[in-house]
């Protein structure tokens, strides 16, 4: 349904993104997460024909997004970041302007839009000023126009950003229920929020994709590449000598601590030492008291690519 | 099998129904400008000035032995929407770039060419409302005297001309900047060349006969005199469709190439 072609977008000399190329399949709920200023918003402007790539092709429902932009532009509902609305129109008014831009008859123009205030929580508030609204309406309005012509894919551009808790978890239920019906790209960098909500994640920095698949299989290969942390009863010029000879490790680490040490042990490629660490450790008589991965989830993943960005712009 | 016939038939309709959608575009689009227009304390202030000017300009002219024609109130005219029109174009593309709301309608199913003439024709119907005053002028000499309706029609036709023209020369220039005040800097800096540019350029010593000629045909003043004069032709309606039809095409090359930054 969304096919990027390494999408490469250079503003003047500065990268946006470099070589961007993922697919997503109908009725998909894919999460896009980066740190801010990763190129997230640059991809989706991309998808939605607002900007053209410097180099690189997508399709939008088949329709290339810049030889049949309009094709594609009508099979899509999106919502710019920081939702961006007239502010002196009234909800309804602006959702009919939306409704006649996308081409609806009035008729139903008048059923959708009674459908996604319904959808929206927005009936309360449907003849008020957008200008007078608060952030989380102004926020309902901008999916209730991404919604009205019943897309077959949505763009959100951080759906929740500048929302308090509870709004938050209203975005995210109305997403949930709209899976199954359109194909959902969302944008966001904070990942709890949609780690349970998405089939899929593209994680990218710097303007690369640096991890995609499901979350489920984000979080094993992350805990597979991970380093072990494990804290032994004994000195640590022996537990260092018993770890570095067991099978798929290369490297090991070592800090005391009041009789107690602490090793880190760094596995051979995609190898999970904990089973051999630990038989190795027995077999000399050697008390454990923990053992765990370092980056266990994947939220500290994130925060480490986040980091590595960041070392990476000010180097 | 489908005669051929048929099959134009079919292509016809095809062509039918993408000039309806296009032209579906154009009126949402023109309509919220209008809309839009009459929300910002602008408009009220601009309709004011006009209505104010026009009729003391009016005002002046109307007296006991003076003709019975609006000829010299229409000259003053076109200076007050040398300054008005751009105070109501400035903001017309300038404003969705600074408020971002550039983005959803960039992203919704319209062309660049429909934005920019939505706009241009939602803000010509406020031009219109705001030459409305000179038709109660009109009014008023018709019952107080018999003037000749002719140069007065052709006169407000030439009016909405030069405002539409104004109006095109202004949304290139807000095309190109997200400041307003730059926007309307650069419509009256623009407009002047065309105004007092072409009348005293002509009368410089260097320029020769043909460029002198060129230039004549390109002032505005000059070009609606005709109108004002009721002496209108065929060139008089060229000078203006193309210098709409111009500036508005700048102003879609403008707006795409601001999608390439």
């Amino acid at each position: 349904m969304i096919e990027a072609n390494a999408l490469t977008k250079w503003y003047g000399p500065v990268r946006g993104i470099e070589g961007l190329s993922f697919r997503v399949e109908p009725g998909q709920v894919v999460g896009f997460l980066g740190p801010n200023g990763a190129g997230k918003s640059t991809t989706l402007r991309i998808l939605t024909g607002y900007m053209p790539p410097t180099s690189g092709s997508a399709r939008i429902a088949g329709h290339d997004v810049l030889t049949a932009s309009v094709a594609a532009r009508s099979n899509i509902g999106y919502l710019p970041e920081s939702t961006p609305l007239y502010l002196e129109m009234r909800v309804e008014e602006y959702l009919h302007y939306r409704g006649r831009l996308m081409g609806m008859a009035r008729r139903r123009r008048r059923e959708r839009i009674d459908a996604v205030c319904d959808r929206c929580g927005l009936a309360p508030v449907r003849q008020r000023t957008i200008g007078r609204l608060s952030r989380g309406n102004r926020q309902r309005v901008g999916i209730a126009q991404a919604l009205l012509h019943e897309p077959r894919v949505l763009i959100l551009d951080e759906p929740t950003a500048g929302l308090d808790p509870n709004q938050i978890q209203e975005v995210r239920k109305l997403i949930g229920e709209l899976r199954g019906r359109h194909t959902i790209m969302l944008s966001t960098h904070i990942l709890p929020e949609i780690e349970r909500l998405a089939d899929r994640l593209i994680v990218i920095a710097g303007g690369r994709i640096v991890a995609q698949g499901s979350p489920e299989a984000l979080r094993r290969s992350v805990r597979r590449s991970g380093r072990v942390v494990v804290e032994v009863h004994g000195l640590a010029e022996q537990v260092a000598e018993t770890l570095t000879v067991v099978a798929g490790v290369a490297g090991v680490e070592t800090e005391s601590d009041n009789g107690w040490c602490r090793a880190l042990v760094t596995p051979r490629e995609a190898n999970d030492v904990r089973e051999a660490v630990g038989r190795a450790l027995l077999a000399r008589g050697l008390a454990v008291r923990e053992m765990r991965h370092e980056t266990a989830s994947l939220e500290a993943f994130f925060m480490q690519i986040t980091a590595e960005q960041e070392v990476g712009v000010a180097g | 099998m489908m005669s051929e016939v048929g099959v134009e038939m079919v292509k016809r309709g095809r062509v039918a129904g993408r000039v309806r959608a296009g032209a579906r575009g154009v009126v949402t689009i023109a309509r919220r400008e209008l809309a839009g227009l009459f929300y910002s304390p602008i408009a009220y202030v601009v309709l004011a000035l006009f209505a104010l000017g026009s009729t003391l300009f009016f005002v002046n002219e109307f007296t006991v032995g003076m003709q019975a024609t609006l000829r010299t109130v229409y000259w003053w005219v076109v200076w007050l929407l040398m300054f008005l029109v751009p105070a109501i174009s400035m903001r017309l593309v300038s404003e969705e770039f600074r408020g971002g709301t550039i983005e959803p309608l960039m992203t919704a199913p319209v062309s660049d060419a429909q934005v920019i003439v939505g706009k241009w024709l939602g803000a010509m119907g406020f031009v219109l409302v705001l030459l409305s005053p000179l038709l109660l002028h009109a009014a008023v000499l018709e019952m107080t005297a018999s003037p000749d309706r002719g140069p007065i029609l052709t006169g407000l036709i030439g009016l909405a001309l030069v405002g539409g023209l104004y109006l095109a020369i202004g949304i290139f220039a807000s095309a190109t900047t997200q400041n307003q005040i730059i926007a309307f800097l650069l419509t009256v800096f623009a407009i002047s060349l065309l105004t007092f540019g072409m009348y005293f350029l002509p009368r410089a010593a260097f320029v020769g006969p043909g460029l002198r000629q060129a230039m004549y045909y390109l002032n505005v003043n000059g070009q609606f005199e005709d109108f004002n004069k009721g002496l209108i032709d065929t060139s008089n309606f060229v000078y203006f469709v193309t210098g709409i039809g111009l500036f508005l095409f700048l102003a879609v090359k403008v707006l795409e190439s601001r999608r390439w930054r």
